[in-house]
């Protein structure tokens, strides 16, 4: 069963088109990655999702179901602005938060010192939500988002303001999350993030979808031959190489994109034969690489 | 539903633990008493200073009984109040009253008073002073002339004056205020007590109101909305929000009420120690268990009509600023009756009045005053409710879809039409 499924949903503004037919299937137990640019739709997708907003057309199915009020309870929401009361403990806002759940009081409580304790916010338990650093609030708004157990998370840029350490601890509690089941749609900028994490995938651009499906496979069906090459000296001739499709040349950086009959072998010795290489890896493409070809825009 | 309890519960906790809830509780009452009490106190204790005054007597007839009048007033222990210097007005008067300013200014004299020969016929007296703003000091004086003056005019009839006091008593009239219940006798309590409850609920309203809709401001504000709407209801938060503020208020007045039946109870001997026996004639009036009834009825309605409003309000914009462009018809509403106040006390019944008070959102002031004044029929209060009651169902079903919208709309100030779609949206 799918955690998530889409069909056809278009939602409007007026004249504006947020979304414009969408569709897309989210397999339960997997995590599932939503990118675009800004103002592509993907905050209305998920607002939809939510149901703090009501499509015009098209169905949304949850967990087999149409959401309904009772179901809010299986699904963690982490907004892409901070949600939280600058005035509150922290320890009272989640557990107030874990209480409009359904969490009951004693349960909330014992799931709170677990996460505290996780992300090293013990000490700030007491202290009021301003005061905490952006970052700290960030691991606060995911305790909030998860501290229900849900079936589904649904996380808008979760990894905003964290240093690596803890977006290492995220990624690894996600994985945790979907090694027991559970379901992880998250969305964001950051490519790297989503091809390390993610099964699915879904790109919008401009209220539509544009690439939909298993992360592998959409890579294998962009381009086999993909040569990544580190180097130091003169590469343009590379370009005019025989073979080569397309080149994303960054100075000391390459990918070359390799037509259907394309040898990476041929590439390696021609680039040897005339640049310093430091690196030469066949790969499949970069999300950062479909991106730029399906989008048109750079997104880094 | 126990959702809406659980936000009930943050929002009043967040506001009683704040110290301004606190010292605002502590300090109502404190400032109450001292709005009172301050101004008696200062006025019995700065008694006034002793004065001295010159007199130019033209009638030639006044001056003796006049300085006789005046050494009656005495400044508590300390002896005459007033010495008075007589000066005759000479063959030129205006040398006379330049020689007496010269006087004042140089604060030899307090001032001085010129009687006109023709004083006893009808003349103006004059009081001439630096300062001319000290209306009970020239009360008192003129108080003592005239009762010097009449006398006069009398005594030269052939009259006796003892005598003319008598048949010139003035005459008190009682109020008796006649109900169903009998007749009760009415010290001007019932106008206070209208007063006072009407001015409660304006207050409570406008205040309270401010309170949720600043609230709904900063959820917005801070973004902590969205994360709510994934656990609860639009409708289910703004319920909590109106509730737990209404709890907030409740705490507040029950503390006030607290501490008014004890300050009625043991603060009458305390002022009455302080203050002399002139201010004893005022009877606290017993408030009727019906009166009481209405208030707390139309307090109710009232308070959910307004805090209705408030909250939708606030869903609308995005800082208190802009909300004062639709603040404004609001505080209207709640203006005009208020305005209205001294009419309707005067006609209760009449049409003005009647029709005023069913309109729904003048009804919990106007039609709380009438029912203190004069109860209206039975019907009429019974209409007013209804009427409420419905626009209060209205006003939510409308508030709560402005609400839902507006808590994720940020950007300008949305203009009537918007506002029209977005009750429209689904």
């Amino acid at each position: 069963m799918n955690a998530l499924e889409i069909r056809h949903v278009t939602k409007r503004f007026g004249d504006f088109t947020a979304v414009g037919d969408l569709s897309l299937s989210v397999p339960a137990g997997s995590v599932y990655g939503l990118l675009g640019p800004n103002g592509a739709g993907k905050t209305t997708t998920i607002r939809m999702v939510m149901n703090i907003l009501i499509p015009d057309e098209g169905t949304v199915q949850i967990l087999g179901r149409t959401l309904d009020e009772d179901m809010k309870a299986r699904i963690g929401y982490l907004p892409e602005d901070r949600g939280l009361y600058p005035k509150m403990k922290v320890g009272e806002l989640i557990l107030f938060l874990a209480e409009i759940k359904g969490v009951s009081r004693d349960r909330a409580r014992r799931e709170l010192d677990g996460w505290l304790r996780r992300f090293d916010l013990v000490d700030w338990r007491t202290k009021k939500v301003e005061q905490l650093s952006k970052g700290m609030q960030q691991k606060v708004q995911f305790i909030v988002t998860v501290i229900h157990r849900p079936d589904l998370i649904i996380l808008d840029e979760p990894f905003a303001g964290l240093d690596p350490v803890n977006t290492k601890l995220l990624k690894d509690i996600m994985l945790e999350f979907r090694d027991e089941g559970r379901t992880i749609i998250f969305s964001t900028h950051r490519m790297e993030q989503i091809e390390m994490i993610c099964d699915n995938i879904c790109l919008i651009n401009k209220s539509r979808m544009v690439l939909e499906g298993n992360l592998a496979q959409i890579k294998r069906q962009y381009g086999k031959n993909t040569v990544v090459l580190e180097y130091e000296g003169d590469g343009r001739f590379v370009a005019e190489l025989p073979g080569v499709e397309k080149v994303d040349d960054y100075g000391k950086y390459m990918e070359v994109k390799l037509r259907e009959a394309g040898d990476p072998q041929e590439i390696l010795r021609q680039a040897a034969g005339r640049l310093r290489v430091n690196r030469f890896e066949v790969q499949e493409p970069s999300l950062n690489a479909i991106f730029i070809e399906k989008v048109g825009v750079s997104h880094d | 539903m126990t959702k809406i309890w659980t936000v009930i519960k943050r929002e009043y906790i967040q506001i009683v633990r704040t110290k301004g809830f606190i010292i605002g509780t502590v300090l109502g009452p404190v400032l109450m008493v001292a709005l009172v009490a301050v101004p008696i106190i200062l006025a019995v204790a700065t008694g006034g200073e002793k004065k001295h005054y010159a007199v130019v007597d033209g009638t030639g007839e006044i001056y003796a009984d006049f300085e006789a009048k005046l050494a009656d007033y005495t400044l508590g222990d300390k002896g005459r109040r007033y010495t008075l210097e007589a000066y005759p007005a000479g063959p030129d008067l205006d040398a006379r009253r330049a020689e007496l300013s010269r006087k004042v200014l140089a604060k030899e004299l307090s001032g001085y008073i010129y009687l006109p020969a023709d004083l006893l016929t009808g003349g103006t007296a004059e009081y001439a002073a630096l300062n001319v703003s000290d209306f009970d000091e020239i009360k008192r004086l003129g108080e003592a002339l005239n009762g010097v003056v009449v006398e006069k005019r009398l005594k030269n009839e052939g009259l006796d004056p003892s005598k003319v006091a008598e048949y010139t008593r003035h005459v008190n009239v009682k109020m008796i205020k006649v109900t169903a219940r009998g007749e009760q006798e009415d010290t001007g309590g019932t106008f206070a007590v209208a007063y006072i409850l009407v001015l409660i609920l304006y207050m409570t309203m406008f205040f309270y109101g401010a309170i949720i809709m600043r609230g709904v401001i900063e959820e917005k504000n801070n973004r902590v909305v969205e994360v709510i709407l994934s656990s609860l209801r639009p409708f289910e938060l703004m319920m909590g929000k109106v509730l737990g503020i209404a709890a907030v208020g409740l705490t507040q007045y029950g503390i006030w009420a607290l501490f008014g039946i004890l300050a009625s109870s043991y603060g009458r001997s305390i002022a009455g120690g302080l203050v002399p026996a002139g201010a004893g004639g005022f009877k606290v009036p017993t408030i009727p268990t019906y009166i009481f009834i209405y208030f707390v009825v139309f307090f109710i309605l009232g308070y959910f009509l307004y805090a209705t409003i408030y909250a939708a309000v606030g869903a609308m914009v995005n800082s208190e600023k802009e909300a004062q462009h639709f603040l404004f018809p609001v505080s209207m509403m709640l203006v005009v009756p208020i305005l209205m106040m001294m009419a309707v006390i005067k006609e209760p019944n009449g049409s003005l009045a009647t029709v005023l008070s069913l309109v729904p959102f003048f009804a919990p002031i106007l039609m709380l005053l009438r029912v203190c004044v004069l109860l209206p029929p039975l019907t009429q209060i019974l209409a007013s409710i209804v009427l409420l009651v419905l626009t209060i169902l209205l006003v939510t079903w409308l508030g709560a879809k402005i609400y839902r919208v507006g808590i994720l709309m940020y950007g300008k100030r949305p203009s009537l039409p918007e506002i029209v779609k977005w009750v429209r949206y689904r």
